[in-house]
C-alpha cells in the first residue's frame, strides 16, 4: 500500500493555472477550436468532426479544471467546477463530446471518482476559481500545457475506448492516478464533457500538457502540465503521479514514500505498516510476455529489466545491474513442457554467420526462400526441405506446425554434428569419508539406505553407471563386478601416488550389477562402524574417484565428514580469527587454501565431472575449499552443520534423493546470444567459463539458475528491439543429446523512467546477490556491503532526479512501482547469511556454504530466501473442521516484524531451508499438547516434531508437507522454538525477522531513511 | 584386444550405438574414429561393394560387416584373432536384429539405439580375452570361415572413394571440355568461312562499285 502514493490530504489548492476558466459561452473564439475541450489545443484538430456546431458554447477554456489533488487516489477533481449541481450534461445538447469520441476516454471514470459530482465533495473547489475566470479568456492558457489530446502514443499505451460514461455528469477522467500501472492507458484526456457552469462547458481536466513529443519518445517531458498537474505546484504532491512528458510520462507511475525524520529523535517518521513487502513471494512482471508474447517463459529467462538502454550514457545512469538470469531446466508445469523438434536430415536451421538457431522472429522473405536472422540481420537460404510458402501477410503458410517459429522456447534433436563422443550414461559416483565422525554421525547409514532407496529411480535405466570409493586414511575401492555375489574391496594406502587397482568393474553398469550394488549399501554402515580411523585421505580419494570416471564423466557426489587431512590437498585448520576480520587478508579465509582444488576443479570439468559436495563437520571443514569443487563443476554444496542423523537425516534424505533422481543434462554447455550492439561480458553463478561466452556445466538440473551481465558495445544502438536467444546444448539421460533453445526480445528504449518501469526486482536481486558474493570473495564484508548500498542509493537518486525537477519532492522518497521493495531486499541482502555481521555473527563454513548455494538459486527461491515467509498457523489449527479451501486463506505471509509474533500464537517461519515454528508463550496448551505429544513442556530443543494421533498435529503436518511440495529442491526440517527460550529463539528466528532492529543491523524503517538521506545527498 | 565397436546405418552412414568407453587408453581414438566415419561414408555411397572386410590400419585392424542395411564395426589388434573378430561382430548382429530389427529404418535421430552400448560392454568383455576355452573352441570351430573375406589397407579402401571421386570428376570435366571443344571448333570453322571468302567478296564488291559509280557519273 505504500507505494500508492499515500494521499496526504491537505494541499492547498490554488490552481496556479488561471487558465482554466470555463469559457463562458459567450467565448466564441475558442469554441472553434476545440470542439470539445480546449480551443487552443490545435491537436484537437483532428477530432473535429465530431464537433457540433452546438458545441461552440462550451469553449473550455483551460482544461485544467483546478484539480487538486488533493487526494491522489480521488485525483483531480476535475471540475469540481460543477459547483452548482453540476448541470446535468445531458443537458448539453451534444452530449457526446467530440473529443470525447476522440479522445479516449480510457480511464474508466469509475476509478473512484465519484467524488467529483458533487461538487467536489472534500476537495473542495472553490468555487471561486471558476467564476472569475470565466472571463477570462483562455488565451492564457495557451499556455503549453493545455489540452493536449494526447494521442495515445507509445507503445505500451493502448488507446482507451471511449466510454459510455461521458455521459454523465462526471467529469471524467482524472488525470492519470498515481500508481496506476503504466500500462494504462494514457491519459485521458478529458473526454468527458463537464458540465460545466450554466453551460458552458469546462473542458476536461486533462488535458494540459501537450507534449511536443509524444510520439513514444520518452523525452523529458516538455511540459508538465498534465491535468490537474497545473496546480500541482502547490501541491505539494510528489507523490501523483508525475506529469511527465509523452503519454507515457503521465501515466507514470512511481511511488513514494514520504520521510520526514524528526530531528533529534529516532523514530524514522514512517509509518511500519505502509512500507512495501514482498507478500506475495516474486511476481513476475508480465510486460516482459506481454510486449512479445512469443517470448519464452519467464522461469527459463529473465531480464532485470524488459527495457534496454540504446546509449552507453543510458547504461551508466542505470546503476543497477544489467543483464540477465537463465535457469535453463526450469521445471515446467504439466501441460508447458517444451516441444521437442526433429529436424532429422534437414539439419537444424541456423544462421551462418552468428549461428543463431531459428526462433519465432527470423522473418521470411521471397516468398519463402530466404530467412533473416533477427540477431545479425543476414539473409540465409531457407534449406530445400524446410521451405514453405508465405501467405499474403508473410507468415509461413505452415507455421502451426512448427513449433520453433511460434514458441520461445523449444528443444531441438541434436545431430552428430554436436557430438564429440557417443552421448554419455548417466553415472554417479560416491565417494564417502568412512572416518570416525562419519560413523558417530549416523552419515554413513542415511547415506547408504538413501541411496539404497533411490536406485529404481535413477534416471537413464538401463544404462546408468554407478561406483563408490570410500575412504578414511587409505582410499577403499570396491570391485562391484555383475557375476560377484558381493562386492571386493581393495585398499590403496599410498597416498602419494595413488592408482586405480583394476581397470574395470569399480564402475558398473548399475541393472547389470545392481545385487552387487545392494549388498554393498547394506553391508555399508556394518563395515565400518567400529572404524576409529580420525584422518580423511581426500585429496587421493578425489584423485582416485577422477581416474575412475575420466572415461565417461559424470555426477560426483561427495561426503565429506572432517578436515581432509592427508595426501595431496590436505588442508589445515585456518581458523576463523576475529582479527583478520576487518582487515585486507580477510577475504582469503573465504578462498580455497590450496591450489589443488582449483586445478582438480578445472580437470574434473573437462573430463564432465560435475561435483555435488554434502559436508556434515560440526567443526571447521574449509567449506571454502572443498566448495571450489562444486562451484566450478556445475555443481552444489550441501552442509549439515552437526550432523546427527536422528536429527538431520530427514533432510539429508530428501535432499539427496532429490539430487539423485531429478531430471539431469549431462555434459552440457551453455551459450546466451544477443543482437549486434550488446554483448554479455560477466557470467556468475557455478560453471566453469570454457571460452568467452561458452559456460561449461558438466551436469546441470532444474536447481540451478545462471546470471550474466550485459554491456554495450556500441554508443549507440539503432535497432528498436534486441533479441536473446540461450543455447543449452546436453545429453538427457535417455541418451539423447539435445539442444534447448529459448528466445526472448526486449525493447530497446531512449528512456531511463522507461527502463525503471520495466525492471524487474527479481532478477536485479539474483545478480546483485551473486556480485556481492562475488565482492565477498575479493575483499572485506564490510566492501561488499557497501558498493551494494552505494549502488542502491545511486539508482534512487538518478530515479529522483528524473522526477525531482517537476515536482517540489520535499521530504519524500520516490522510487519506481516496479522496484518498491528495492529497499528491502537490499536489506534482506546485507543480512542474509553470506553478507552480514562480521567474525561473531556467522560461522565461516556456514557463511561460504550459503555463499556457494546462493550463487546458484533460482530467482525465486533466492528471493524466499531473503524475504523468508511468516504464517501464523494457531486459529487454523484451532478451527473445528479445515476444508482444503481454508488452506490458501492461512497462508497469509505476514511482514518479518517482531510486533507480529503474538505470544497467543503459533507461526511458521520459511525460508526455503529449514521452518522456525514459533509458540507463543501463551500458546493455548492444546495446541502444544496435541502437537508435541507428552514432551510440550520439555524443552523444545530436544523435541522433535512427529505426527501425532490427532487432528491438529496432522493439520501441521498437511501444512508443512504442502509448504515443502510447493519446492521440493530443498528439505525444510522444522525446529521448534518457544518464545523467550534464549538464545535459540534469537538465533533461530529472532535474527532472521529482518525488519527489526536487531544488535548492529538496522530496521526496515530506519534502512529506508538511511537510504533516503544518502539519496538527498546529491 | 576389442578396442571400438561401432555400429551405423548404412543407407546414410547414421551411427546408431557405440561401445560404451571406446576409445580408452588409445592415443589416437580420434584419429581412427574419424577413419571409421570416412569408411561408413564410402560404404554409404556404395564405394564399397564387400559386406565383410577387414581394413589395416595402423597398428590396428577394422572388420566390419553390412548385414540388413547396418554396418557392424570393430577395431582390433592386428594380433587379435580374425576369426574371433567376426565371431563377436555375428554375434553382436543377431542381438541387434533381434532387438531393434524393426526400428532400424525409422530411427531418426543419431545413436538411437545407444542403449545398445551395455550389451556390446557384455559381450566384449567375452571376447577380450583370446585364451579362454570359449574363445579357442570357437577358434578351432572349421565350419566359420574367414579366409576368404578381403583384407585391404585403409588408404586404399578410403581411397577408393576418393578414386571413384576423382574418376567421376574427370569424366565430367571431360564431357564438359568436349562442348567446349566443339564449340571452339564450330567456331573456327565459321571464321575459316569468312577468311576464305572475304577477299572475293570484297573485290566483287568494288567491282560492282565501280560499275555503278561508272552509271552514275556517265
Amino acid at each position: 500500500m505504500g507505494t500508492e502514493n499515500p494521499g496526504r490530504p491537505n494541499f492547498p489548492m490554488r490552481p496556479s493555472f488561471t487558465p482554466f476558466a470555463s469559457a463562458p459561452p459567450t467565448v466564441r473564439p475558442f469554441s472553434p477550436s476545440g470542439p470539445g475541450t480546449g480551443s487552443e489545443s490545435s491537436n484537437f484538430r483532428p477530432i473535429p468532426p465530431g464537433a457540433p456546431p452546438t458545441m461552440t458554447p462550451f469553449s473550455a477554456a483551460g482544461p485544467s479544471p483546478p484539480v487538486r489533488f488533493s487526494d491522489p487516489s480521488v485525483p483531480s477533481a476535475p471540475i469540481a467546477s460543477v459547483p452548482p449541481s453540476g448541470a446535468p450534461y445531458q443537458r448539453f445538447p451534444t452530449p457526446p463530446f467530440p473529443s470525447a469520441a476522440q479522445a479516449p476516454p480510457n480511464r474508466a471514470p469509475p476509478m473512484g471518482q465519484p467524488p467529483f459530482q458533487p461538487p467536489a465533495g472534500q476537495i473542495s473547489v472553490p468555487p471561486p476559481f471558476f467564476r472569475p475566470q470565466t472571463q477570462v479568456l483562455p488565451v492564457p492558457m495557451g499556455s503549453p500545457p493545455q489540452n493536449a489530446n494526447f494521442p495515445p502514443s507509445s507503445m505500451n499505451v493502448p488507446q482507451p475506448p471511449t466510454d459510455s460514461s461521458l455521459s454523465g455528469p462526471r467529469p471524467n477522467f482524472q488525470p492519470p492516478f498515481p500508481g496506476y500501472p503504466s500500462k494504462q492507458p494514457a491519459v485521458s484526456q478529458a473526454p468527458s464533457p463537464f458540465p460545466a457552469q450554466q453551460g458552458s462547458f469546462m473542458p476536461p481536466p486533462a488535458s494540459p500538457s501537450p507534449f511536443p513529443s509524444q510520439q513514444g519518445s520518452y523525452g523529458p517531458p516538455p511540459v508538465s502540465a498534465t491535468l490537474g498537474y497545473q496546480s500541482r505546484d502547490q501541491m505539494q504532491h510528489p507523490g501523483s503521479a508525475p506529469p511527465t512528458g509523452g503519454v507515457q510520462r503521465l501515466t507514470e507511475d512511481f511511488s513514494s514514500l514520504s520521510v520526514q525524520s524528526i530531528p533529534g529523535t529516532n523514530d524514522p517518521g514512517l509509518d511500519n505498516r505502509s512500507l512495501p513487502r514482498p507478500l506475495d513471494g516474486d511476481v513476475v512482471p508480465s510486460s516482459f510476455l506481454e510486449m512479445y508474447p512469443m517470448n519464452c517463459d519467464p522461469r527459463y529467462l529473465r531480464l532485470t529489466t524488459a527495457a534496454i538502454p540504446n546509449s552507453q550514457s543510458l547504461v551508466a545512469r542505470w546503476h543497477l545491474p544489467l543483464g540477465a538470469v537463465v535457469c535453463p531446466l526450469a521445471e515446467a508445469p504439466e501441460g508447458e513442457e517444451v516441444p521437442v523438434i526433429n529436424f532429422a536430415s534437414t539439419g537444424i536451421i541456423r544462421c551462418r554467420r552468428c549461428r543463431t538457431y531459428v526462433n519465432p522472429y527470423v522473418t521470411f522473405t521471397d516468398a519463402g526462400r530466404k530467412w533473416r536472422c533477427n540477431i545479425c540481420s543476414l539473409l540465409n537460404d531457407v534449406p530445400g526441405e524446410y521451405f514453405a510458402n508465405l501467405d499474403a501477410t508473410g507468415r509461413r503458410i505452415d507455421l502451426d506446425q512448427r513449433p520453433e517459429l511460434i514458441k520461445g522456447s523449444v528443444e531441438f534433436v541434436a545431430p552428430t554434428e554436436y557430438m564429440v563422443r557417443p552421448p554419455m550414461p548417466p553415472l554417479y559416483f560416491f565417494l564417502i569419508d568412512v572416518s570416525i565422525s562419519a560413523v558417530r554421525s549416523g552419515m554413513i547409514e542415511v547415506v547408504a539406505e538413501t541411496i539404497r532407496s533411490c536406485l529404481d529411480e535413477l534416471p537413464g535405466f538401463p544404462r546408468t553407471q554407478i561406483g563408490f570409493i570410500t575412504y578414511d586414511s587409505t582410499v577403499h575401492f570396491y570391485n562391484m563386478k555383475s557375476s560377484l555375489t558381493q562386492p571386493q574391496m581393495m585398499v590403496v594406502s599410498d597416498l602419494d601416488d595413488i592408482f586405480v587397482p583394476l581397470p574395470d568393474d569399480l564402475l558398473v553398469n548399475f541393472s547389470e550389477s545392481r545385487n552387487v550394488v545392494e549388498t554393498f549399501l547394506d553391508s555399508l554402515p556394518s563395515m565400518f562402524q567400529d572404524n576409529v580411523n580420525v584422518e580423511s585421505a581426500f585429496g587421493p580419494a578425489l584423485k582416485a574417484a577422477f581416474m575412475v570416471m575420466s572415461q565417461l564423466g559424470g555426477k560426483l557426489l561427495i561426503f565429506q565428514n572432517s578436515l581432509p587431512s592427508l595426501g595431496v590437498g590436505r588442508l589445515k585448520l585456518r581458523g576463523d580469527d576475529l582479527r583478520v576480520y576487518g582487515t585486507d587478508e580477510e577475504h582469503i579465509l573465504r578462498l580455497p587454501e590450496d591450489p589443488f582444488y582449483k586445478q582438480m576443479a578445472a580437470d574434473l570439468t573437462k573430463y564432465q565431472i560435475g561435483v555435488n559436495i554434502y559436508a556434515f563437520s560440526d567443526k571447521y571443514t574449509d567449506i571454502a575449499s572443498l566448495g571450489t569443487l562444486a562451484k566450478y563443476t556445475g555443481g552444489q554444496v550441501y552442509y549439515y552443520p552437526s550432523f546427527r542423523s536422528g536429527i538431520h537425516g530427514d533432510k539429508l534424505r530428501h535432499e539427496l534423493a532429490r539430487d539423485l533422481t531429478r531430471e539431469t543434462a549431462w555434459e552440457a554447455v551453455m551459450r546466451i546470444r544477443c543482437g549486434k550492439g550488446i554483448r554479455f561480458t560477466s557470467y556468475h553463478g557455478n560453471f566453469m567459463l570454457r571460452s568467452t561466452d561458452l559456460l561449461a556445466l558438466p551436469t546441470v538440473d532444474c536447481d540451478k539458475a545462471y546470471a550474466m551481465q550485459l554491456s554495450l558495445e556500441e554508443t549507440l544502438l539503432t535497432t528498436q528491439t534486441v533479441y536473446f536467444q540461450v543455447a543449452l546444448l546436453y545429453t538427457a539421460s535417455c541418451g539423447e543429446r539435445r539442444i534447448r533453445v529459448y528466445t526472448a526480445a526486449a525493447p530497446v528504449v531512449t528512456d531511463l523512467g522507461e527502463m525503471y518501469r520495466q525492471a524487474d526486482t527479481g532478477a536485479i536481486f539474483s545478480l546483485f546477490s551473486r556480485l556481492a558474493i562475488e565482492k565477498t570473495l575479493t575483499g572485506k564484508l564490510e566492501d561488499a556491503r557497501n558498493s551494494l548500498q552505494l549502488m542502491l542509493v545511486k539508482a534512487l537518486r538518478e530515479y529522483r532526479n528524473l522526477y525531482s525537477v517537476q515536482h517540489r519532492l520535499g521530504a519524500r522518497m520516490i522510487y519506481p512501482e516496479s522496484l518498491k521493495f528495492l529497499c528491502l531486499y537490499g536489506l534482506a541482502l546485507f543480512k542474509s547469511v553470506p553478507l552480514k555481521g562480521g567474525y561473531a555473527d556467522v560461522q565461516l563454513d556456514e557463511r561460504c556454504a550459503a555463499g556457494f548455494t546462493m550463487m546458484a538459486l533460482p530467482v525465486k527461491k533466492l528471493l524466499k530466501l531473503l524475504y523468508p515467509s511468516l504464517i501464523r498457523i494457531d486459529e487454523y489449527l484451532l478451527k473445528p473442521s479445515a476444508q482444503a479451501d481454508d488452506f490458501k486463506n492461512i497462508m497469509k505471509r505476514l511482514p518479518l516484524v517482531s510486533e507480529n509474533l503474538d505470544s497467543r500464537g503459533l507461526y511458521i517461519y520459511d525460508d526455503g531451508f529449514r521452518f522456525v515454528i514459533w509458540f507463543g508463550r501463551m500458546v493455548s496448551p492444546d495446541i502444544a499438547k496435541n502437537l508435541l505429544g507428552p514432551d510440550f513442556a520439555a524443552e523444545l530443543s530436544r523435541v522433535t516434531l512427529t505426527e501425532h494421533d490427532n487432528e491438529m498435529s496432522r493439520r501441521l503436518m498437511k501444512i508443512l508437507k504442502k509448504l515443502r511440495e510447493s519446492d521440493p529442491s530443498y528439505y525444510q526440517l522444522p525446529y521448534l522454538v518457544r518464545q523467550g527460550e534464549q538464545p535459540r529463539e534469537g538465533l533461530l528466528l529472532l535474527v532472521n525477522l529482518i525488519e527489526d532492529q536487531m544488535g548492529g543491523t538496522t530496521g526496515y524503517a530506519n534502512w529506508i531513511t538511511l537510504i533516503h538521506r544518502q539519496v538527498q545527498q546529491n | 584386444m576389442v578396442k571400438m565397436t561401432m555400429i551405423a546405418r548404412v543407407t546414410d552412414g547414421l551411427p546408431l550405438a557405440e561401445g560404451l568407453d571406446d576409445g580408452r587408453d588409445l592415443v589416437d581414438s580420434e584419429m581412427y574414429k574419424q577413419q571409421v566415419k570416412a569408411l561408413f561414408k564410402n560404404l554409404s555411397k556404395g564405394h564399397i561393394e564387400a559386406s565383410r572386410m577387414s581394413v589395416e590400419t595402423g597398428p590396428y585392424v577394422f572388420h566390419y560387416i553390412v548385414e540388413g542395411r547396418v554396418c557392424y564395426l570393430t577395431m582390433c589388434d592386428r594380433s587379435y584373432p580374425k576369426k574371433l573378430a567376426f565371431h563377436y561382430l555375428e554375434d553382436l548382429k543377431n542381438e541387434f536384429e533381434r532387438v531393434n530389427g524393426a526400428h532400424i529404418e525409422t530411427a531418426a535421430r543419431p545413436y538411437a539405439f545407444i542403449k545398445f552400448d551395455t550389451f556390446i560392454q557384455k559381450t566384449k568383455k567375452m571376447y577380450q580375452d583370446t585364451r579362454t576355452q570359449r574363445n579357442i573352441s570357437k577358434l578351432n570351430d572349421e565350419l566359420y570361415e574367414v579366409q576368404q573375406i578381403m583384407t585391404r589397407n585403409v588408404q586404399e579402401v578410403l581411397g577408393v572413394g576418393e578414386k571413384l571421386d576423382q574418376v567421376s570428376q574427370m569424366s565430367s570435366r571431360l564431357t564438359s571440355e568436349s562442348r567446349i571443344y566443339a564449340d571452339k571448333a564450330r567456331d573456327l570453322n565459321r571464321q575459316a568461312l569468312i577468311r576464305k571468302w572475304a577477299p572475293v567478296a570484297i573485290v566483287l564488291g568494288v567491282v560492282f562499285l565501280l560499275f555503278w559509280v561508272k552509271t552514275k557519273l556517265w
